[in-house]
């Protein structure tokens, strides 16, 4: 059952449109990411679904309710900040009483919630401090207390753990999985970490200049990218797109671009000749054989593989994986090849559509990828 | 180290200054009348009193103008803050045509001067019937203490996190509460600051007050006093001294034990943030 659903959503400041026409079914129980850059929207939409913004046009339902004109505090959602935005001149209880304190709930009653929640976020001890006196990492617990203290139909996190250090934002991430997992309530969950939202959503929701680009699990996200944004989006290091033409000969696609020709294969019906781009995930280069020549530009060696940057003719630069005892001078010719099963191609354009490939041997290579949050982590 | 002392010298120097006619003003109100006016004078009185007190509390008007600056100032206070504290809730939190060019024009009052605005305000005044009223000079002060005290809470508004009152909407209180739970609270120092101002702004106002009252039941202090001890033959100097004295003991008092906040106040709208 659909529990948050937004239809031809539009949002304008001014002549300024911040999202559009934005088209979003969310299942019951779902965790579900608006991953995108600064600016895409993704926000205004968080806050659409939280009623602090109120749509221009479209309907948004929650439940079997059309909200539109149903104000926050009515809509039975709960709200993350990233500023955390816990009330100064309230003790850490009273911020987690507060809700309760809104909703009439007895005295009593609140303070046993209030108690059961602590507990669970081994907050008890700091009942009595004001947020000021805690480290980041226990005021967004105490954030994340206000939000659970009156289970809440659906969860709204706005980049609930862009204020935490690189070792606590890992911990948090983990717990909030496992609190979607005990709860099993809809959360929607806004980031622009693409590791956050591939690690912990359901489908991830990408969006870009205020339109939605594609609404699909974490792997369909990252193996079927629906265009070249989100291809260029997705994955850590990011994909290689290389700009240049395709060509049709016998039947065949055949893409080419300074020093490069790579056979594209049989494409759908959307492939037309001209303009257009390639992308490669690093893994789908093979460095050090093959029959492209390109000089070694950088070598990061990260641990447990490298990250080697190669230089093609045209000023054109490739990123592939290399194992990590596979270290190249910088300047050193190299030899590599690309795997044309895991290329893919894009019309023209920064949000060009992907064009299906109709390869056997490129259906077999997705169907057989390994396991891809290794990946990307 | 001399120039430690230097600088010292200096500064106590310019305390000596501001604060030698507050002491002369302590010291006459003390002295009997004989000892006013002796050559060389007595630094310090060779017997004290306190009849000039007295006399003004039990033969004058004094504590009937003090009441009246009571009453003026505290009303002017409230209806400036209320007003300033809604208005610039509006200015920072709501979009609408116009906003930043209201909040400029609010400041026009101040580019002229009072002497160009008493007139028309008194002529107003007198046709909406309340020459002669502590009302007319509430009004009148608070036409140039609330453009003010709107930009300085505007500043102090501008500083509380939109996300705070966006949290306790979405926590189920409305917007009215929000304001009352969350953003008052937040917004105490400024609304301290911008009392105190007001407060002092309309306790120690002179023109307007001499131009729009001229009856003793609604005169303030400053004006009372002034009417009340000086005139073209004589000026009371230890009944002046001592009016002086007590006038200024509530200010004293109130920004001895708020003054902190009052710096913080002023220094508001140079650091954002």
């Amino acid at each position: 059952m659909a529990d948050v659903v937004l239809s031809n959503v539009n949002k304008k400041f001014g002549t300024f449109s911040a999202v559009e026409n934005l088209n979003l079914d969310i299942q019951q129980g779902e965790f579900i990411s608006l991953l995108g850059p600064s600016g895409c929207g993704k926000t205004t939409t968080l806050r659409m679904l939280a009623g602090l913004e109120f749509p221009t046009s479209g309907e948004i339902r929650i439940g079997d309710r059309v909200v539109n004109d149903v104000a926050p505090g009515d809509r039975d959602i709960a709200m993350v900040f990233q500023s955390y935005a816990l009330y100064p001149h309230m003790s850490v209880g009273q911020n987690i009483a507060y809700p309760l304190k809104k909703r009439r709930v007895p005295k009593a009653e609140r303070g046993e919630m209030v108690a059961k929640t602590a507990e669970m976020l081994q907050l008890t001890p700091l009942l009595n401090r004001k947020p000021k006196e805690l480290s980041g990492g226990q005021q967004q617990r105490v954030a994340l207390g206000r939000a659970l203290v009156r289970d809440p139909k659906v969860f709204l996190f706005d980049e609930p753990l862009s204020n935490l250090d690189a070792k606590l934002r890992g911990y948090m991430r983990a717990e909030l999985i496992e609190l979607h997992q005990r709860l099993g309530r809809t959360m929607v969950y806004v980031t622009h970490d693409q590791l956050e939202a591939m690690t912990m959503s359901d489908r991830i929701a990408v969006m870009e200049g205020g339109k939605l680009q594609q609404f699909a699990p974490p792997q369909e996200v990252y193996r079927a990218p629906a265009n070249r944004f989100v291809a260029s989006f997705i994955g850590t290091p990011g994909m290689n797109i290389v700009d240049g033409e395709l060509r049709e000969e016998n039947g065949r696609w055949l893409f080419e671009a300074e020093g490069l020709s790579v056979d594209a294969g049989h494409l759908g019906p959307d492939a037309r000749p001209g303009p257009a781009a390639m992308g490669i995930r690093p893994e789908g280069l093979d460095i050090g054989a093959g029959p492209i020549t390109g000089t070694v530009q950088l070598v990061e060696q990260t641990g447990h593989e490298n990250i080697t940057v190669v230089r093609l003719a045209g000023d054109l630069r490739m990123t592939g994986r290399t194992a990590p005892d596979q270290i190249w001078k910088t300047g050193a010719p190299v030899q590599f090849s690309i795997d044309a099963t895991q290329a893919h191609f894009f019309a023209e354009g920064p949000t060009g559509k992907r064009l299906n490939r109709e390869d056997p041997a490129v259906e077999a290579q997705a169907a057989n990828h390994a396991t891809l949050k290794e990946a990307i982590s | 180290m001399v120039r430690k002392i230097a600088f010292n010298l200096f500064a106590w120097s310019i305390v000596l200054v501001v604060a030698f006619p507050l002491f002369w003003m302590l010291v006459t109100s003390v002295k009997p009348q004989f000892e006013l006016f002796r050559r060389p004078p007595t630094v310090l009185p060779e017997t004290w009193t306190f009849e000039h007190y007295w006399k003004l509390l039990s033969e004058t008007n004094f504590l009937g103008y003090f009441w009246n600056s009571v009453i003026l100032s505290t009303t002017t206070t409230i209806v400036v803050v209320a007003i300033a504290t809604l208005g610039s809730y509006s200015l920072v939190r709501f979009r609408y045509r116009g906003r930043e060019s209201l909040a400029f024009l609010v400041l026009f009052t101040y580019l002229l001067p009072s002497v160009v605005l008493i007139l028309p305000l008194y002529l107003m005044l007198v046709q909406l019937g309340l020459s002669n009223t502590i009302t007319s000079l509430v009004i009148a002060y608070t036409t140039f203490a609330l453009p003010y005290a709107l930009w300085l809470l505007r500043s102090f508004m501008a500083g509380i996190p939109e996300d705070l009152e966006s949290a306790a909407l979405v926590d189920g209180a409305s917007r009215l509460g929000a304001f009352w739970d969350v953003i008052l609270p937040q917004l105490l120092p400024g609304i301290i600051s911008t009392a105190l101002f007001t407060f002092i702004l309309s306790w120690n106002e002179y023109l307007y007050a001499l131009v729009l009252v001229n009856s003793d039941e609604a005169r303030p202090l400053t004006t009372g006093v002034m009417n009340m001890l000086i005139s073209s033959f004589n000026i009371e100097w230890s009944l002046l001294m001592a009016a002086s004295v007590m006038m200024s003991v509530p200010l004293i008092v109130v920004f001895a034990f708020l003054q902190s906040y009052l710096t913080r106040g002023f220094g508001a709208g140079g650091v954002k943030g």
